[in-house]
């Protein structure tokens, strides 16, 4: 009770204690988390003069991550390694287009490139040449989105203004599917991380369907409602949920549990117009992990960091002009953004520049879905030695409990050494009764007592005789510690003479026997009186 | 009949070839455990004394390796040669001379039967010639000898050595070589060709300057080594170069003699060099190289196996062992060797790290104390239901051993303090009681003072989990008696009382509150408080007793016997006077008998009649315990038999075993028994369990009588059974005198205290009647300690109500 009462008074003051107002004004930015300090570390580039809006972005899912980015009637590619060399001109642009360039993608392996235009006419590119493979024409209004599947490499998704979506055979220039059932434009879709055949597509009539080819009478397996036309949509890595953007909100929807809605963001100001996901390097438990994350622009011109594991928005970027598109790149180094005004902020964080070459194995694509990379901790580094502490059991585990770890006491350490008269000094100091009369017990079973009384100097002797005085009366210590005195006294009565701070422990002592005397005489005549009184009443 | 309890340490024990099993010499027979398991497996029984040496045939090629023979010789002058797989004894060589150690050096040199010939093995003895005692002095009559054990007898004249002590002999791995100590000598000697018997044998001596206790030979080198007294281990290389090597030119040995340079080695002996380790504080008793010859194994009285390394000295430790080391044997399985102690264990330990695999637990010896602490009772407690006996040991612990399976069942260490062997000895577990089922024990033990200074009484309960018999401490009480030493503590028959008696004149009874605690198993909480004290005339409490039924309590005040009700605490009744103080009570099981024994310049057995309340009959025997078992009318007592008798009557025998029906002063068995003082008996109920391999001739018998004696000996028999009766007829002849003499100081005892039974009937009806504790509250108000008494202020109404009522009594 004591310490409790002493400690409560202490923490009702530390509450208490004004805060000194600063003389500085509060910075504006709040203060940066770990993850804001990650997003700004995206050094930022802008690629200026590009006519026109920036209708759409993409990156190339091989190294080096090329990115494409399609505006007025062109499409330019970029190498991100040339921008973090302040080079910001394209390496080399595609320019045979007879309309406006709506939207591009790579296939999986990153050497072909598809790209529609606002004319209906889709065409499939060369990387490297630049020349056109195939034309896809069925479309009879404006191309709006294509598409190729993650993890198919000979089809095509394409879909337009005519609201029809259709699957394309590539190699043989052949529509497979025509997909019907949206009543307005198609915007936007994306295709199915974990299976070749299923993909989502977003239309302006608000709803989002989910196809699969497999599906014979060519209806939409899913269908969701996001309320707003939707710019659009994504598939999140783990391939059952998706993220639609239309209006000024993002929802995120659970296809596996039925297309439930499982959260709304709406923290931008005006109308979403494109998200991507993007990838942030979390530590946790002293090893790192990427972590996924929903970028997402808006005309506001604000790039919003969502982290749909937490539902909560941990990053904003303000950028001086409308947003249209957005990319981040597969190796998490490059994120690049389009305005509405022909500018590109590009962002590259610096690292080493190869650091995914190890992962150019994996062309099918399955990056998104992969584990959380996980840096490999050497003993170079600090938190190997940390690794697995925080580790907690699970159900099944069985718990070793270590020893507990027997702190002794210094007289105890003493004694284990054979350091008699040291460990009796050294409880003595510490004026603990019991320990005290503890060691002088185990002295006497080794038999060393008396010894290490002859052995004491002549401070050490007052400390013992300090400790005599206050206690040798004790009732509990008497009968060992009145023997104790008694032979201290004749052992050392040379010293004592010789010391004037001896003889007044003496002194001490000699009073507090005499009046534990008294005690005793009074206690004597006590029973004096009692035992006549007894004596009559047994005699009854 | 059962034996046991016999020391697994009288001898070197050894392994057998597969290692599996661990021969070990126990007085008379040979037992063979288990080192897998630690158990008993067989035992060889023929020889009739002490086994002294057992020799494992070794495998002449390895698929032998599953033969189990064996060579043992014994101080009953037979050499036997076993089959210990059978066991089944194949042969027997009777030289009719004590043979205090034995070897078989030559085992692997018999070139078996292949070429025909069979050739001779031949065994070297220590013995004692028993025949020659006229012509020679007794000095010389321990000699070393050699055996044709092909043919059965000794080698003709040939004697080897003679010494003054009974040497064991030691011999080489190789069987080279053999050798023994003389004081501060080491003879060697070399067996030479194995087919002749007349060979001679040559022989070197090594000098030391301190009494060297144990030697060690090298398997493959010319290596001795020798620990003394002192603790230092003496290595000789290349001993016997000259003598062994060399031919047999007199004149090459002057040559090599003056050449050579011999560091270390003393007064020319034979020897290249020697050299001297000392680690060990006091004497070396345990010297073995390891079987590749790159280690030396030593221990000795601190109870430390040490293991040097041969060519650098580095040294490791097996510390803890807890008790002078006595034998290192090393089996043919090298991760596998043995230590023997001297508290009776042996530790079988893995050999590389040298843990402790198992131990074959002997029953542990009693461990003797100061003089003055002599009287305190023997520390030995028997469990009647369980069969187990708990005795007291060096270690302050309480050894449990189970008298039915013949081997130790727990220890429950008394004290916190760790034992080392040759310390003093500051300690002292004074008594232990046991409940009659076993589950409660109660300690008492007694902390030596330094000059005066500190000297504690500590009386300790434990408790034994129901599940398993562990034992755990339940409440310890300091200076239960001020400062007075316990004499005894008993268990009331129901478990949950216990008096103390002390020599400070009171007797307290504890009472056990227990209760149940519910957690996630059934854990009783025991805890005891004192219920009672009391005292008779301030006189010294001696012994005390609870009767078969627990409603009184028997508590001898120095000569006086008084009884009490346990509960109530009243006295009952003062029994008559013995001449000394008695020392042990006992109530003879349902019948309303006392017996009380007392020792000293006049010692006496008396048997009480507590409806009389007066002495039925007593002898002056001096008595060392007193049995009775608890729904029998009999009681057994161990007796002191006096010096002159002993010598006369009783060959060897100094103690007897009567057994009397309490209404009988005549008893009606008889056994005569060694080594009585220290002893302890006790009646021991058969459980349904063990009854088969006891049952005599087709029943079982109900109850036995446990004799133990000063050695920690004990054998298990059954008291009415006619067989045991017919062995002690043979006695009983020579006990009659001594019977005789027992009568006549019954005799005169009733001539002195002819009137006593008249006397004692008159006395306890005085305090019989005043004795309700209502009455005379004053009597009890300020009795019990200062820190139970209620305040002053309340006891000072009553004690005046008191008065004050008599006054009007008075007044009236």
């Amino acid at each position: 009770m004591a310490e409790i009462r002493a400690e409560e008074p202490a923490s009702t003051i530390s509450k208490t204690f004004l805060i000194k107002p600063k003389l500085k004004s509060k910075p504006r930015s709040l203060p940066q988390t770990p993850e804001s300090k990650y997003w700004s570390s995206f050094k930022s580039t802008k690629i200026p003069n590009l006519v026109s809006s920036i209708s759409s972005l993409s990156f190339s899912p091989s190294p080096p991550h090329l990115f494409a980015t399609a505006y007025s009637t062109s499409v330019s590619l970029f190498s991100p390694l040339s921008l973090s060399d302040g080079d910001v001109s394209p390496s080399s642009t595609i320019s045979s287009f007879s309309d406006v360039v709506s939207s591009i993608a790579f296939r999986n392996d990153g050497l072909l490139l598809a790209a529609s235009d606002l004319s209906g006419l889709i065409q499939v590119f060369d990387v490297k040449t630049r020349t056109p493979l195939r034309r896809l024409r069925s479309h009879t209004r404006p191309v709006r989105f294509v598409k190729y599947p993650v993890l198919d490499k000979l089809h095509l998704l394409s879909g337009g203004d005519d609201a029809v979506v259709k699957f394309w055979d590539v190699a043989g220039e052949s529509l497979v599917l025509d997909l019907m059932g949206h009543k307005d434009y198609v915007r936007c879709s994306d295709c199915s991380p974990v299976s070749p055949d299923l993909f989502v597509t977003g239309s302006y009539d608000h709803t989002v369907k989910v196809w699969d080819v497999r599906v014979e009478n060519s209806r939409s397996v899913l269908e969701v409602n996001h309320g707003k036309p939707v710019e659009d949509v994504i598939y999140l890595p783990s391939g059952g949920l998706i993220a639609t953007a239309g209006g000024n909100s993002v929802k995120i929807w659970d296809l596996i549990g039925g297309g439930r809605m499982v959260y709304s963001m709406e923290s931008h100001n005006k109308t979403v117009t494109s998200i991507c996901v993007g990838r942030v390097r979390k530590e946790n438990d002293g090893a790192e992990s990427m972590e996924d994350r929903i970028l997402s622009v808006g005309l506001d011109g604000y790039m919003k960091v969502f982290d749909f594991g937490n539902m909560k928005v941990t990053h904003s970027m303000r950028f001086p002009a409308p947003l249209m598109s957005v990319s981040f790149s597969p190796d998490c180094r490059t994120r690049v953004i389009g305005t509405s005004n022909g500018i590109i902020f590009a962002g590259r964080r610096k690292g080493k520049e190869n650091v995914e070459s190890g992962r150019v194995g994996n062309v099918l694509g399955f990056e998104s879905i992969s584990e959380p990379e996980r840096r490999v901790l050497r003993p170079t580094y600090f938190r190997y030695f940390h690794r697995g502490q925080s580790e907690k059991p699970t159900e099944g585990d069985y718990l070793v409990m270590r020893n507990k770890k027997i702190k002794l006491a210094e007289h105890d350490k003493l004694l284990k050494k054979f350091r008699h008269k040291d460990a009796l000094v050294s409880v003595l100091s510490r004026k603990n009764r019991e320990n005290v009369v503890a060691v002088m017990e185990e002295l006497v079973a080794r038999k060393k007592l008396l010894k290490c009384v002859s052995n004491l100097d002549s401070d050490e002797l007052g400390l013992l005789l300090t400790f005599l005085s206050k206690n040798a009366t004790m009732p509990r210590y008497s009968s060992l510690l009145m023997g104790l005195t008694k032979k201290v006294i004749e052992m050392r009565v040379e010293d004592i003479r010789n010391s004037d701070a001896l003889k007044g422990h003496i002194r001490n002592l000699k009073r507090s026997i005499e009046e534990e005397l008294r005690i005793q005489h009074s206690l004597q005549e006590i029973q004096g009186v009692i035992s006549p009184l007894l004596r009559i009443a047994g005699r009854r | 009949m059962m034996r046991g309890g016999r020391s697994l340490v009288s001898s070197p024990p050894a392994f057998s070839n597969d290692a599996k099993k661990l021969l070990v010499c126990t007085s008379n027979t040979v037992s063979v455990f288990s080192t897998v398991t630690g158990l008993l497996i067989t035992s060889l029984e023929g020889h009739t004394a002490l086994v002294t040496s057992v020799i494992v045939v070794p495998p002449s090629n390895p698929a032998a390796k599953v033969l189990c023979y064996c060579w043992t010789a014994s101080l009953d002058g037979t050499i036997r040669y076993w089959d210990f797989s059978l066991p089944e004894l194949m042969k027997t060589i009777d030289i009719r001379m004590p043979i205090f150690s034995m070897v078989i050096p030559s085992f692997l040199d018999v070139p078996a039967e292949e070429n025909g010939k069979h050739q001779d093995l031949f065994a070297y003895v220590s013995i004692e010639d028993t025949k020659e005692t006229q012509e020679r002095t007794k000095a010389s009559r321990r000699q070393i000898r050699k055996c044709n054990l092909s043919k059965s007898r000794l080698v003709g004249r040939l004697i080897l050595g003679e010494t003054r002590k009974p040497e064991v002999l030691t011999v080489s791995p190789s069987g080279k070589f053999f050798g023994i100590r003389n004081k501060c000598k080491l003879h060697i000697w070399k067996v030479l060709d194995q087919g002749s018997e007349r060979a001679a044998v040559r022989k070197i001596t090594l000098h030391h300057t301190k009494k060297i206790t144990v030697i060690a030979f090298h398997p493959t080198q010319r290596i001795i080594a020798a620990g003394d007294v002192t603790g230092r281990i003496l290595t000789w290389r290349g001993f016997g170069n000259r003598a062994f090597a060399a031919s047999n030119g007199v004149a090459d040995q002057k040559l090599i003699n003056v050449q050579e340079d011999k560091p270390g080695v003393r007064d020319n002996d034979d020897a290249d060099s020697c050299s001297t380790w000392h680690w060990h504080s006091a004497e070396v008793n345990v010297l073995s190289f390891s079987s590749d010859g790159s280690y030396l194994y030593s221990g000795g009285k601190e109870g430390v196996l040490v293991v040097w390394q041969l060519d650098t000295g580095k040294k490791k430790f097996l510390p803890r062992i807890g008790s002078p080391l006595l034998y290192f044997i090393d089996s043919p399985d090298p991760t596998l060797s043995s230590i023997s102690c001297a508290d009776n264990q042996i530790h079988l330990l893995k050999m590389p790290s040298m843990g402790i695999l198992k131990t074959i637990s002997g029953i542990k010896a009693p461990c003797f104390y100061p003089d003055i602490y002599e009287g305190l009772g023997n520390g030995i407690a028997f469990d009647q239901t369980a069969g187990i006996v708990a005795v007291r040991t060096e270690n302050y612990c309480i050894q449990f051993y189970s008298l039915f399976d013949d081997r130790g069942v727990s220890e429950v260490q008394v004290c916190e303090r760790n034992h080392q062997p040759g310390d003093d000895v500051t300690v002292i577990v004074t008594s232990v009681a046991l409940s009659i089922d076993g589950s409660l024990m109660s300690t008492s033990e007694v902390k030596l003072a330094e000059e005066g200074i500190g000297g504690l009484v500590c009386l300790k309960f434990w408790d034994a989990g129901s599940q398993n018999k562990e034992f755990s401490l339940s409440t310890i009480v300091y200076e239960p008696h001020r400062d007075a030493g316990i004499s005894a503590v008993k268990f009331h028959p129901s478990g949950n009382m216990v008096v103390s008696s002390s020599f400070g004149g009171d007797f307290k009874v504890w009472k056990c509150n227990h209760d149940v605690i519910q957690n996630d198993q059934m854990r009783q909480n025991f805890s005891w408080t004192c219920h009672s004290v009391g005292s008779y005339k301030k006189k010294p409490m001696t012994a005390a007793a609870f009767s078969a039924d627990g409603s009184v309590l028997a508590v001898a005040a120095e000569t006086l016997i008084t009884l009490w009700n346990p509960y109530k605490n009243v006295l009952l009744a003062v029994l008559g006077e013995t001449l000394t103080p008695i020392v042990n009570l006992s109530f003879v099981g349902k019948s309303d008998n006392l017996v009380a024994a007392s020792c000293g310049s006049n010692p006496q057995l008396s048997v009480w009649n507590m409806s009389k309340l007066s002495v039925s009959w007593s002898y002056k025997l001096h008595i060392e315990a007193v049995a009775s078992a608890v729904d029998l009318s009999s009681f057994a007592a161990l007796v002191l038999l006096p010096e002159s008798s002993k010598k006369t009557t009783f060959k060897g025998m100094d103690g007897v075993i009567l057994l009397f029906n309490a209404t009988d002063p005549v008893p009606t068995v008889i056994w005569s028994v060694r080594k009585a003082k220290g002893g302890a008996l006790c009646f021991v109920q058969v459980n349904p369990s063990s009854v088969e391999e006891i049952s005599i001739d087709g029943k079982a018998p109900e109850v036995l009588l446990a004799y133990m004696n000063g050695d920690h000996e004990y054998v298990l028999f059954d008291p009415y059974c006619k067989d045991a009766r017919e062995v002690s007829v043979s006695q009983k002849e020579g006990l009659a005198a001594h019977d005789h003499k027992g009568q006549a100081g019954q005799y005169g005892y009733a001539s002195i205290y002819g009137e006593l039974p008249e006397f004692d009937r008159k006395r306890p009806e005085a305090p019989w009647v005043p004795s309700f504790p209502s009455d005379r509250p004053w009597e009890t108000i300020f009795s019990g300690s200062s820190h139970n008494l209620p305040p002053l202020t309340k006891l000072c109404s009553a004690f005046l109500e008191s008065l004050l009522e008599k006054r009007t009594a008075a007044a009236e």
